[in-house]
């Protein structure tokens, strides 16, 4: 969703990750770009393995010359900090490969990966224009500074972080107990082996 | 028990840290994720619903998992890439999902999460020749973030491939440590 909203405006190209075979054709679509714009969900605080793996791909393939690249990271965490490593990584990425770094966005408070629209963010009066700029710079080609979702973070207090910890971890068991088990009971894992 | 999942390459880090391990504490198990057949995590959140606490992918992950549920230290051995791991160990560590506490709790003024067991210890071993300090840092960080959401404790550590053996032996001694 993140991208098709930068496509309506900038006129590019969604392609998908395929999350099984060959991604030559991923790199090939990258080598021919002029710019590229890499969105994809924070998994134990940067991107998912087969993103890892495309990057790994591409940098042996080579072929770049001053494309211009940009990052967004997606997740739950309410924190820039968890999820900043993903935009790391791509800034290395891009060093390693005379591809020009002109910066990313890091989105918490919750996964976009639904379907749902940016306003349906829990802190879209700050998300929704940062990431409107954000877009704005693509537009330009300009470099994108890290204080543009740095600013859009929204500090939660220590009384909503407990309440959010209380109201997170009710859904989860919830859930959890919705399908018959007992979230007390030791990993299945660890059963499977006594 | 001590698990070491490693992505081998030529210097085998993972089997020599093994060997190092195992003169101080027999109970140590070794995997190189490199030579095995483990898919990327689906998302499908199975883990966290249907199959609450087992991952739903039948490959040789499932020969991993109940080894990381049961350690007392987890050490994860990758070559540094773009600051991080390698695809082959991101993996194992995307999986790993199954084997985390759902529940989310608040500590040093922010939420985080944790592991099954209880007080798993958390390393993770960088190797990489030449390595400039932003990627040093940048390694050591990620090791710092999954600490954090892990509720873990434990160390970042980088080698280059000529293998140090007072380093080795450094990491053997910290992993096993009580």
């Amino acid at each position: 969703m993140l991208l098709e909203r930068i496509c309506t405006v900038t006129g590019g190209k969604v392609t998908y990750l395929p999350q099984q075979g060959s991604l030559d054709a991923l790199v090939l679509a990258m080598q021919k770009a002029a710019t590229i714009v890499i969105s994809g969900p924070c998994y134990i605080n940067t991107y998912p393995a087969r993103l890892i793996e495309l990057l790994e791909t591409a940098s042996q393939a080579g072929g770049f010359s001053g494309q211009k690249l940009y990052g967004i990271i997606n997740g739950g965490m309410p924190y820039v900090h968890t999820h900043r490593h993903g935009l790391t990584c791509l800034q290395f990425f891009a060093e390693q490969n005379q591809i020009a770094w002109q910066g990313g966005f890091v989105l918490g408070g919750g996964a976009m990966l639904d379907g749902n629209p940016l306003e349906k963010h829990i802190g879209r009066k700050k998300v929704v224009p940062a990431f409107d700029l954000f877009v704005q710079h693509i537009i330009e080609g300009s470099s994108s500074p890290d204080s543009l979702y740095e600013r859009a973070e929204t500090a939660m207090g220590s009384i909503m972080t407990h309440f959010f910890a209380r109201l997170l971890t009710f859904m989860v068991v919830r859930h959890i107990k919705k399908h018959g088990h007992d979230p007390d009971a030791p990993n299945w894992y660890l059963r499977e082996q006594a | 028990m001590i698990a070491i999942v490693s992505d081998d390459g030529q210097e085998m880090v993972g089997a020599v840290l093994e060997e190092a391990v195992s003169h101080l504490d027999p109970q140590v198990v070794y995997f190189a994720a490199n030579t095995m057949d483990i898919k990327p995590c689906a998302a499908c959140a199975s883990c966290s619903g249907k199959t609450y606490g087992r991952c739903v992918i039948q490959d040789d992950m499932q020969q991993v998992l109940p080894k990381i549920a049961g350690c007392r230290a987890l050490v994860l051995v990758s070559p540094v890439v773009f600051g991080g791991v390698s695809h082959h160990i991101k993996k194992v560590m995307d999986r790993m999902a199954a084997v985390g506490n759902p529940r989310y709790r608040v500590s040093g003024g922010e939420l985080v999460k944790g592991m099954s067991g209880q007080g798993m210890r958390y390393y993770m071993v960088g190797i990489g020749d030449h390595l400039g300090e932003a990627e040093q840092s940048a390694f050591c960080s990620l090791h710092a973030e999954n600490k954090n959401i892990m509720s873990a404790k434990g160390k970042a550590f980088l080698l280059d491939s000529r293998l140090d053996q007072g380093l080795i032996h450094e990491i053997a001694r910290e992993v096993t440590h009580e």
